[in-house]
């Protein structure tokens, strides 16, 4: 099986099209406005999905089984609450339509109608999707009947399912959020297609060479490597004790990916590589985090506003030392160099660090793989969105070279030198 | 669309993200939010108050294919989309006017050569100059980011930087 750019463009833009269906029948069927949050075509792991649940609150999804076009699973998953508060919503226009003065009081628990009701929202939901996705692909796809499922882990929702990923195989998953304008009412969807399925609609959808797609892996252990070079030179530098909460591997739209940028004035250090592959590498902390990090690295007392010349280098140390990890990461399992340029320092609404770059590899590419990682700190404030963007043709290429069989064996060479606090 | 949670006579502002227009008329706000180097371009027929608003990403939309499917992407067939939607809904071709905001350069990468925010602005003059459309303020370059709101009713372009109250300029 091998995918290409073009096909998963093609992917992109049916989880765009359903994405949209679905949140206009949400909006008919409740009576409020609904946006269409971030779309995402998402390389993962069982274990991550697994960890996408363990937030510990309670989730309800509906699951369907499709045939035809594509076969495998389609899961739309809400928070209980905000489940039971689209059904209260649901349930409380029916009732005024109907004029009935049956008493429905806050809805807590489900029961058979809350349950039905549930059951509806979420099928309606899929099938927007779905139908988004046979308009796409120009195909028919069945849908069986859908099945109401409650818990607090991935284990109900998927644990039964052949097409969901075992904990280390690497499924491609469409994600989107969909939320109702003014109030917190958001949901998850998922799509496990099966692999033969899949690979008829790649070998379709397919217009150059493509790479193979067991080649993925190597940007997996890409990811992973760098994310883990990331969170070490950070507690290295810092003291701050960090683990890695969030990698990911996303393929987007290039315009989606400055509007996943929080909407507040950030701190960052933005880095352009060049090598096989060549790129943007940008470092995100909200202001809070990024004072913590000068308060850790600058021993004394910083009288000026902002971060000021002291904290300014502080960070942009930091930035350098976690690029040359991130990129040695990134090297080892390409078995090649990547050389980074001198940090870049910002301080400035998010969304304007990133266009820049954005809008230079726009030039070539309308999507990106994304290589997303978010490294928190254990009880204090250090919260770093990473994202690096490299160069698409360089990256297929480079995978393409990818010896699979050796990435196990790779070490990573991350030196790390003495701050200069002078 | 009703949209619930928000007062009457205070309208959501229209998002208009990246490689997008939005034409309207009147006291409807649109908004593009954290544009580094990517353009805001509002064009408003003063006399109609029918007025849009594009955020573009690249100065050449002629010689990109896609053009035609995104032209919100590109300055120069933003440009055109935009006068052509808003005559389509009655303004009057003479009377438009411009203004323009963003196009900083962030960075300072090699790989940017002269500048990708620089570039964005030339085009967009450029393709003003050459349609006859006035451009009647700017708020272009330098070294940092904006959000823009525009009222195509009374032609005002709001250009916030990250500086809080003290980064606010009405255009």
């Amino acid at each position: 099986m091998k995918l290409d750019v073009n096909a998963l463009g093609t992917f992109y833009r049916m989880a765009r099209e359903g994405a949209g269906l679905a949140a206009g029948r949400l909006t008919h069927m409740l009576g409020v406005e609904t946006q269409v949050g971030v779309t995402k075509l998402n390389f993962m792991r069982g274990q991550e999905i697994e960890r996408d649940f363990e937030d510990s609150t309670e989730k309800v999804g509906v699951r369907v089984k499709l045939t035809g076009g594509i076969e495998g699973y389609s899961v739309v998953v809400f928070d209980r609450e905000n489940a039971l508060r689209i059904v209260q919503t649901l349930l409380a226009e029916a009732d005024s339509d109907s004029e009935g003065d049956t008493e429905l009081g806050e809805v807590d628990a489900f029961d058979e109608m809350t349950e039905s009701a549930a059951t509806e929202v979420g099928h309606i939901m899929n099938s927007g999707f779905i139908d988004g996705w046979a308009d796409v692909l120009e195909t028919v796809i069945d849908v069986s009947t859908p099945e109401f499922v409650e818990g607090q882990t991935a284990e109900p929702f998927f644990g039964d399912i052949d097409e969901a990923p075992a904990d280390d195989d690497l499924a491609l998953l469409f994600q989107s959020r969909i939320e109702t304008v003014g109030t917190e009412v958001g949901f998850s969807h998922y799509l496990f297609p099966k692999r033969e399925s899949m690979s008829k609609l790649l070998e379709r959808l397919r217009t150059s060479e493509g790479i193979e797609y067991d080649k993925l892996d190597g940007f997996d252990r890409m990811a992973e490597r760098g994310a883990e070079e990331v969170a070490k030179t950070a507690t290295t530098l810092t003291g701050i004790d960090t683990s890695i909460d969030i990698r990911r591997l996303n393929f987007v739209s290039l315009e989606a990916i400055p509007e996943q940028v929080a909407d507040e004035k950030l701190v960052g250090v933005a880095f352009e590589f060049d090598g096989m592959p060549s790129g943007y590498l940008l470092f995100l902390f909200d202001e809070e985090s990024a004072h913590e990090i000068v308060d850790a690295m600058v021993p004394m007392e910083v009288d000026e506003d902002g971060f000021g010349e002291m904290g300014t280098s502080a960070i942009k140390e930091l930035g350098n030392i976690m690029a040359s990890g991130f990129l040695d990461g990134w090297a080892n399992v390409l078995d090649t160099t990547i050389d980074h340029s001198t940090p870049e320092f910002i301080h400035d609404i998010g969304a304007a660090a990133v266009d820049p770059v954005i809008i230079q590899l726009g030039e070539n590419q309308d999507f990106a793989f994304v290589f997303d990682t978010v490294v928190m700190a254990d009880g204090r404030e250090f919260d770093c969105e990473v994202y690096a963007i490299p160069d698409e043709s360089d990256l297929e290429r480079a995978l393409n070279n990818l010896d699979v069989d050796r990435i196990e064996d790779a070490k990573t060479t991350a030196e790390f030198q003495e701050v200069d606090n002078a | 669309m009703k949209t619930y949670g928000t007062e009457p006579g205070a309208p959501t502002p229209v998002q208009v993200g990246i490689s997008e227009l939005v034409v309207s008329d009147g006291d409807d706000t649109l908004k593009s939010y954290g544009l580094g180097s990517c353009l805001a371009i509002a064009l408003y027929d003063p006399n109609t108050g029918i007025g849009g608003l594009a955020h573009v990403m690249l100065p050449d939309g002629d010689t990109a294919d896609n053009s035609d499917r995104k032209p919100g992407k590109y300055a120069d067939t933003a440009i055109r989309a935009l006068l052509r939607r808003m005559v389509e809904q009655g303004a009057n071709y003479t009377a438009v006017e411009a203004k323009i905001a963003g196009g900083s350069d962030m960075f300072e990468f090699e790989s940017f050569g002269d500048g990708v925010g620089q570039r964005n602005i030339v085009a967009a003059k450029a393709e003003l100059e050459k349609l006859g459309v006035p451009l009647e303020a700017e708020d272009v370059g330098g070294e940092y980011g904006r959000t823009v709101e525009f009222t195509p009713g009374t032609g005002v372009l709001t250009v916030k930087t990250s500086d809080g109250d003290n980064g606010v300029t009405e255009l």
